[in-house]
């Protein structure tokens, strides 16, 4: 290797930098986990660890000021500083083979948590006894979906995340030349009847004869969503076609129509269709004798994917998940009794990287601290 | 001689201990350990009914049964199987017995108290209206935000619920003589039952045999409230949910069948002679009652009866005491005779070591379980390992630190374990996402194994740091065999750390679905591998020699106690099963005191006493210290 090369590597491969950036690891995991406490793991893991950086907003101003690197920055030097150690510093030797198994494996795990992070995707099914779905929805996102049911074949669904829902935004919608504004949007809103409101003037949307959503703080608790409203108006080549109240509380699409033309309007869970439909055929919640200690979930599903020619039953419990076109299904939950099961499901391209670093860093480490182990117990048998 | 001694020693402590390994004759002639030994179905598994009267006594106070003893109770229970046979069949006797502590200042106010201490049923009946409604109350309320008043009420009202349940276990409290209930009710169900049916049928019927009928079908009705323990066998059944049954159910089963089941009767003889004083008729129904379990469940009967003499045998708590001795032992070895005492410091953690690994062994056998399945059993678990690598140490280096080192942690882990087994029955049955031996075998016994290294550099550390700073005793080379024992054990951590870790996000992506959440406890086990990882790190790149490795390694106690119990009084995430809320103050206690400790290895080194000794000693070459032997 060329000096000049060297010469730029040197304070990148620094044993230093890997200190500190483990350092601050700690410092970060160890306050995203209190702050979880107030925010829930679900925002601590947007806001600690998969952010580049951690945020200070001045009191009154919509500045934000850095102050810590995130998860993501941490991560990132971590795995330039060890690279950059390996080409620069490290010769291939028997003696370091162990240590050089166990950091490939470390960079693995590094880059396949990056991946994951970017292309998971969470969604949860929630299925009656009997009932079937070709959907799944998402336990935290909304969104706004207009559908069309003109076409030919099959409808046409225009969505819409909620987080692009702001209040005044102008939306323009990639069909039919139109134009979704929004006129108030609040982030999480209760449904209450219209006599409970405060008094006549408090801000409020009217979602149907006897409901109206006002606007309440973000939730963060584990077993509680976000339930956004809405009031938008649908624009056609600046024509105004309607002017609706929505709030994913209440999911139910109001029809209108364009041309006449068949249309729906809704606010609610995104939902991510699938090519094959899920039937819940038996769900079992069993029970410890004598007592309300679970034993054990199971929900037992019908799989039909007419394309795939697939038809077929498939058992889901405890630590025994389901895959299926690149989908995981695990036994998330139950209610009503008993009789409605939830499934969680789970797209993540890269979910065998971990079986594979973690058999090398296994590895890696046995190699290494074994053959310490062995020359430190020899020399003391000689001794 | 001086190779007996130590030997000496040991015999004697060990025939304490072993003598404590039998069962104490109770002071009773009723046979209490045959009772204490009778199977019962509670919390979703089969134990003895001496574990259910300690599980329900730890819940009910802090001392189990040895607290009403010392108080000016008119009823004196030496065992807790002793007590649970009161609450059974004498409930007027066992409503007197001082169990129910009550120490928090404000539910004491509630009831006009002045002193905190144990309670009677009795004490405690004038207010029950009151508890309940507190206690509705404080149960409006979020547990995590509960106060200490709240808890305790809630706590209070719950163990009384619980009494009330156990007294209804296998008769109606109520009951003068339950044996001859059970012969009145045997001779009304012949012709209670024909009078129903011609009652049905429209004809005319024995309107008195009608009305017995009808009294004894709603009195045990009422009694199907209490269903904690299942203590009704039914040799027919198949799954344990259809062979075991509570008295209730097996009461208005023999409507049906005409016939009453023979524990039932069994266990109401037992009552009416218990009653009576009548000794040998107690005994003889009961050997009677165990030859039938053992004819036809001898199944369900094998691990109860090893239960009990587990039970009284309480390996644990003679090893906490002997793992206090080795530590004194070991320390006065370092001031004087320290072959002798030091051998026999050495040989008595191997054998104490050997009762710990009895206790281990029987408990895994008896759940069917890996080690470690809950908080209680990590402590016990934690503790185990920590010895095990010191008696490996101690073999290499033969300098005491093992043994000194090894007591330490098993004697502290211990006294955690005891602590932690009021929260109820330890060998509690598993939800369901832990039912898989196979990840609690790999994932939960690694990061147990990580933890107790952890401890263990934790505490060769500390023992480097105060015999550095304040004794003489710190020649060159035990300071050098100390750091690299530190080096060696941080090497194994982080070997068991890491892997376990990563099994553990395997699990995650198995139960679900993803392989890292960032859950508290998923956080608490990274810091564990990133501080290790640290401290290798800061190690190879000479950044921490001898002194700095001891510095970090007693951090390694901080980040170890937080990750295994303070992410668990967080309150959140999937791994619920961990729960606590108390014990946040010991906790900080135990952090505020290594970082401590941290400071005074800080102290600059020309202060430290043990190297001072060294300068004195070998004023070698000029006046100057070598520099390799001074550690930096």
């Amino acid at each position: 290797m060329t000096s000049s090369l060297v010469q730029v590597f040197k304070p990148l491969a620094s044993l230093k930098l890997t200190i500190v950036c483990l350092a601050c690891a700690m410092v970060l995991v160890f306050v995203g986990t209190l702050d979880q406490v107030q925010v829930g793991v679900y925002e601590a893991q947007l806001r600690y660890f998969k952010s580049f950086f951690l945020y200070f907003s001045l009191p009154g101003s919509q500045l934000k000021i850095p102050w810590f690197p995130g998860g993501y920055t941490l991560g990132g030097v971590l795995l330039v500083n060890l690279i950059a150690a390996h080409l620069s510093r490290f010769r291939l030797s028997w003696k370091k083979v162990g240590i050089l198994i166990l950091h490939s494996g470390l960079i693995l795990l590094l880059v396949g948590q990056l991946f994951t992070s970017v292309f998971e995707e969470e969604s949860q099914i929630q299925l009656d006894q009997g009932q079937t779905k070709n959907y799944s929805e998402s336990p935290y996102l909304d969104e706004l979906a207009i559908k069309n049911s003109a076409g030919a074949n099959d409808d046409e669904i225009i969505s819409v995340p909620a987080s692009k829902l702001a209040k005044g935004a102008s939306i323009s919608l990639p069909s039919e030349g139109l134009t979704l504004q929004v006129n108030d949007f609040y982030e999480n809103a209760a449904l209450i009847g219209p006599k409970q409101l405060p008094s006549e003037n408090y801000p409020h949307l009217r979602v149907g004869p006897m409901a109206v959503a006002v606007a309440i703080p973000k939730t963060y608790k584990q077993d509680e969503r976000n339930q956004p409203a809405a009031s938008v108006s649908l624009l056609q080549n600046g024509q105004q076609v309607g002017s609706w109240n929505l709030a994913s509380g209440f999911p139910q699409p109001i029809q209108f129509k364009i041309e006449s033309k068949p249309f729906e309007i809704v606010l609610r869970p995104r939902r991510y269709y699938r090519a094959f439909s899920i039937t819940l055929e038996e769900f079992r919640h069993d029970r410890y004798a004598g007592t309300e200690i679970p034993k054990n979930f199971s929900s037992k599903v019908r799989l039909v994917d007419a394309a795939a020619h697939e038809n077929r039953e498939a058992l889901i419990f405890m630590n025994h998940p389901l895959r299926y076109a690149g989908l995981t299904f695990y036994q998330a939950g139950f209610g009503n009794n008993d009789h409605t099961t939830i499934l969680q499901i789970m797209k993540n391209p890269s979910w065998l990287v971990p079986y594979v670093s973690c058999g090398m860093m296994a590895m890696g480490l046995v190699i290494q601290f074994g053959m310490h182990l062995i020359s430190f117990v020899r020399r003391r048998v000689v001794a | 001689m001086k190779r007996i001694v130590p030997w000496i020693i040991c015999v004697i402590f060990l025939g304490w201990a072993v003598s404590h390994l039998f069962p104490r004759k109770p002071a009773s002639d009723f046979n209490v350990t045959g009772f204490g030994e009778l199977p019962v179905l509670a919390g979703g598994r089969i134990m003895p009914l001496d574990t259910l009267a300690r599980v329900s006594l730890s819940q009910m106070n802090h001392h189990g049964i040895d607290g009403t003893a010392n108080n000016e109770s008119s009823v004196q229970v030496a065992t807790q199987s002793q007590w649970l046979l009161d609450v059974f069949m004498m409930p007027e006797h066992a409503d007197i017995a001082k169990v129910f502590e009550v120490t928090n200042p404000d539910i004491l106010d509630l009831f006009g108290w002045q002193k905190g201490g144990n309670y009677s049923f009795s004490d405690l009946q004038p207010f029950f209206a009151q508890i309940e409604h507190q206690a509705g109350l404080a149960a409006q309320t979020e547990p995590e935000v509960r106060n200490a008043f709240q808890r305790g009420i809630i706590k209070l009202r719950d163990v009384l619920r619980l009494y009330v349940q156990l007294k209804n276990t296998i008769q109606a409290q109520d009951s003068p003589d339950f044996g001859k209930e059970i012969q009145i009710f045997q001779k009304v169900i012949g012709p209670g039952l024909q009078a129903v049916r011609d009652r049905d049928d429209g004809r005319s019927y024995d309107q008195q045999a009608f009305e017995r009928i009808l009294l004894f079908t709603q009195r045990y009705q009422n009694l199907v409230q209490a269903k904690y323990a299942f203590a009704i066998p039914n040799p027919k059944g198949k799954t344990e949910n259809e062979r075991w049954s509570p008295v209730s159910e097996a009461l208005l089963g023999s409507i049906g069948t005409g016939n009453i089941s023979y524990p039932v009767i069994a266990y109401s003889q037992m009552i009416s002679s218990y009653r009576n004083g009548d000794v040998a008729g107690f005994n003889q129904t009961l050997t009677e009652y165990q030859s039938f379990l053992k004819k036809y469940l001898s199944h369900d009967l094998r691990r109860p009866v090893l239960e009990y003499y587990f039970n009284s045998a309480q390996p644990f708590y003679q090893a906490l005491v002997l793992y206090l001795l080795v530590f004194v032992l070991a320390l006065l070895s370092w001031l004087v005779w320290p072959n002798t005492l030091g051998r026999t410091a050495l040989l008595l953690l191997g054998f104490t070591f050997l009762i710990h690994t009895a206790g281990l062994i029987i408990r895994m056998y008896i759940q069917g379980r890996p080690p470690v399945t809950n908080l209680y059993s990590s402590a016990i678990f934690v503790g185990w390992a920590s010895v095990l690598f010191c008696l490996v140490l101690e073999r290499f280096y033969r300098n005491g630190i093992g043994s000194v080192c090894g007591s330490v942690v098993g004697f502290v882990t211990l006294l955690i374990a005891q602590n932690l087994q009021f929260d109820g029955d330890t060998m509690e049955m598993l939800r369901a996402v832990l039912d898989t031996n196979a990840w609690l075998a790999t994932h939960v016994v690694g990061e147990a194994l990580g933890y107790s290294a952890v401890f263990l550099a934790g505490i060769i550390g500390i023992v480097y740091i105060i015999r550095g700073v304040f004794t003489t005793s710190f020649e060159e080379t035990t300071a050098k065999a100390m750091s690299r024992m530190i080096y060696g054990v941080v090497c194994f951590a982080t070997l068991f750390s890491l892997v376990a870790t990563v099994l553990g996000g395997i699990w995650a992506d198995q139960s679900w679905g993803r392989f890292w959440g960032w859950d508290p406890k998923e956080n608490g086990a990274l810091l564990v591998v990133l501080w290790n990882a640290i401290i290798l790190h800061a190690r190879w790149g000479g950044f921490a020699r001898e002194r700095g490795l001891a510095v970090l390694a007693v951090f390694g106690n901080v980040i170890g106690s937080l990750s295994w119990f303070g992410v668990n009084m967080l309150g959140v995430g999937l791994h619920s099963y961990g729960f606590m809320d108390q014990a946040f103050g010991p906790l900080l206690a135990f952090v505020g005191s290594q970082l401590f400790i941290m400071a005074i290895g800080l102290v600059p080194l020309k202060y430290w006493r043990g190297i001072r000794a060294r300068t004195i000693r070998q004023p070698a070459i000029g006046e100057a210290v070598p520099a390799h032997a001074v550690p930096r």
